[in-house]
């Protein structure tokens, strides 16, 4: 009798214990750009977001995840840093995701550290980043990690000469800085590096005196939007008709090909996304994406960023239960390694910083369609910032 | 040749500066509103004509449409919101216009999203032109042409015509223009019509240059009033002549010292505006 008791209790606890389990949600906080000139990016991560809970389903184990969006309308530290408060304190939530631009990312630093609070960077890509606290990890690149490949490959393939124009600030100095050192390591010759003003919307007169100088190529790095287009516009109707090829990174992509037209067939960039790359993730990732959001709906690198994130906290809900602390979290996605829509990708179990393929793509015409195809690919490169700054 | 290459480029430069700031000089420059929601009318012009364009409509007539269009949006304008704004003063007028502006914004971007919307130039001006010592993009060419254009009949109708004196009557003395049989209020709406049709003018015909986005009213916003600033308030020519001077020094600056031309374009408007505060040209009123 007091055995049977027993078992019964036992039973009771162990039903209990699964029953209220089940019964937990789980609270995603993603703090992102969803209003202002940089909407694109928390749209495309919101629907990426989607897609992903459409494919695995949006419970782990019986455990509802719920995703809570939050607006910092562009790049505004402060708010951004009370958005994480809130999500945080009041809603309680277990992971924390997003982050487009660095300055918001570093400005929740402190927080995700006191708090932690497992954070996952889809975007934001200053190589430092990772550094600031150590419940960060990132699911996008750097933007050293994605400018050397295009400096190693223009020095392989007869570009001898180069000038440099990036835009004027700090993602613009790092690309430069990292495409001049690349580039001489590799025997070329820089002849200039000119930084051109955000607000700049004629672009001719620094091209011109590009054209005096005769280089082999113009390797650019835009802000996105419309400076990006007057930039690669400008290379087209000055620059390319006197044989001056363009070299470049995330400003060929699929988006903002139409805005840019024929003139784009041929250039060569280098980047960790490319949206035609084909593997069986990829496919569905735009195959549920066109068919949740209409046929225009393009993946890109937010796509990519927001997607992989999910498939951490996922992995994380699933081993560790609704009540996964930060250094469980952490603990497991350091070293993990998974495929991404983009191809293979790894945690840096050091770094917590993403290790990934870069890709040679060439923008071609694809049925009637301007898209970029991959030539190769660079398998599993490592943010160079991070071994040329040891901790 | 190179010199000339650089005097072409900021002579072409400045016309677009005052191809898309010249609809702000009739109405903050002429009728004396602070109009700060001249970009979005210019936007709107070039949305409407991208729509055209994309409808099949030839680059030119979609421009002439949409022109009429936002001319007619414009009088709509006049009448319901800036009407009762004239009497208020400037900070009135500033907040309301500027709060049009997000209302535009808001639209367009819910009805187009925030991404770039292209306006593809026609294959006539898409080209190059060989113009003796190189060759030139046909429309930049173009748009010094329709720049000098501009400016000539904007002089004939403003400083030459009847129309241009009963305006310059009307701003400066509402109550004696009235006194002498003005219509005050019909001068005041076609006027503003008028310079809502040429900011969608040059949101059609600068399209090119600056692309056209739900944030163009406000990214280019500084741009438009400093020409108007430094060619003096209320004086067209004083425009024209801000916009070259600004255009060429702005290009030389870029060509030769890259460096340094984050701040030459706005260096310039200093010491322009430092030595001539009324701006190039102010109005003999103004004065």
């Amino acid at each position: 009798m007091k055995q049977a008791w027993a078992a019964l209790c036992a039973a009771g606890l162990i039903f209990g214990l699964v029953g209220a389990a089940s019964a937990e949600t789980v609270k995603v906080g993603v703090i992102a750009t969803f209003s202002g000139p940089f909407a694109r990016w928390g749209e495309q991560f919101q629907q990426a977001i989607k897609v992903y809970q459409k494919q695995h389903g949006t419970t782990v184990d019986g455990n509802t995840i719920e995703v809570i969006y939050r607006d910092d309308g562009g790049p505004d530290p402060a708010r951004a840093k009370q958005l994480a408060e809130e999500l945080i304190l009041r809603e309680k939530v277990q992971f924390l995701g997003g982050f487009v631009f660095t300055p918001n990312a570093l400005a929740v630093a402190d927080i995700v550290t006191e708090a932690k609070m497992p954070t996952v960077i889809f975007n934001a890509a200053t190589a430092v980043v990772t550094r600031k606290s150590p419940y960060f990890v990132r699911t996008s690149q750097t933007i050293p990690q994605v400018t050397v490949p295009i400096a190693q490959w223009a020095a392989r393939n007869g570009i001898k000469r180069v000038v440099t124009a990036v835009s004027d600030y700090a993602p613009g100095f790092d690309a430069e800085a990292y495409f001049v050192k690349t580039f001489q390591a590799a025997g070329g010759e820089v002849l200039e590096s000119i930084r051109i003003p955000l607000a700049t919307t004629d672009f001719s007169p620094f091209y011109e005196r590009v054209l005096q100088e005769k280089p082999d190529a113009l390797f650019i790095f835009g802000p996105g939007g419309p400076p990006t287009v007057g930039m690669i516009n400008t290379w087209a109707s000055r620059l390319k008709p006197a044989g001056i090829r363009l070299l470049c990174t995330a400003e060929t992509q699929e988006i903002d090909l139409p805005k840019i037209g024929p003139a784009a067939l041929g250039v060569v960039s280098s980047f960790h996304y490319t949206e035609t790359v084909d593997n069986p993730l990829n496919k569905a990732l735009w195959a549920d994406l066109t068919a949740m959001f209409g046929k225009n709906t393009v993946p890109d690198l937010a796509s990519a960023g927001a997607y992989d994130g999910m498939e951490l906290i996922y992995r994380a809900v699933a081993k560790f239960g609704p009540r996964a602390t930060g250094d469980q979290a952490i603990g497991l996605w350091r070293g993990m390694a998974f495929d991404s829509p983009r191809g293979p990708i790894e945690i840096d179990e050091k770094t917590r910083d993403i290790i990934e393929n870069v890709y040679l793509r060439k923008v071609e015409e694809r049925e009637g369609k301007l898209v970029n195809i991959n030539f190769q690919t660079i398998p599993m490169v490592r943010d160079p910032w991070k071994d040329e700054h040891p901790e | 040749m190179i010199d000339a290459t650089i005097l072409l480029d900021g002579l072409a430069y400045g016309m677009v500066l005052f191809i898309i700031s010249v609809g702000l000089t009739v109405t903050m420059g002429l009728m004396r509103v602070v109009n700060l929601a001249h970009g979005a009318f210019a936007m709107i012009g070039g949305y409407v004509a991208a729509m055209l364009v994309g409808a099949g409509v030839s680059f030119f007539a979609a421009a002439g449409l949409a022109t009429l269009l936002v001319g007619m949006i414009g009088a709509v304008a006049e009448l319901a919101v800036y009407r009762p704004l004239y009497r208020k003063g400037e900070l009135a007028q500033a907040l309301m216009t500027f709060g049009l502006t997000f209302v535009v914004i808001a639209s367009l971007t819910s009805g187009f999203g925030t991404g770039i919307k292209t306006l593809p130039l026609p294959a006539a001006l898409g080209g190059v032109v060989d113009i003796g010592f190189r060759t030139y993009p046909a429309y930049r060419l173009f748009l010094v042409a329709v720049g000098l254009g501009l400016a000539l009949l904007l002089w004939l109708l403003i400083d030459r015509s009847a129309y241009g004196a009963r305006l310059r009557a009307a701003v400066d003395n509402p109550r004696m223009a009235r006194a002498v049989g003005i219509d005050v209020n019909l001068l005041f709406t076609v006027t503003f019509a008028g310079g809502c049709a040429l900011a969608a003018f040059g949101g059609v015909i600068g399209a090119a240059l600056l692309p056209l986005e739900p944030f163009y009213a406000l990214r280019y916003l500084v741009l438009f009033l400093v020409v108007v600033g430094v060619g003096g308030i209320g004086n067209f020519k004083g425009s024209f002549l801000a916009a070259i001077l600004l255009g060429v020094i702005d290009t030389g600056g870029k060509y030769l010292m890259p460096q340094a031309a984050a701040y030459l374009f706005y260096g310039a408007v200093l010491a322009l505006l430092l030595l001539r505060p009324n701006g190039l040209m102010p109005a003999k009123s103004a004065t």
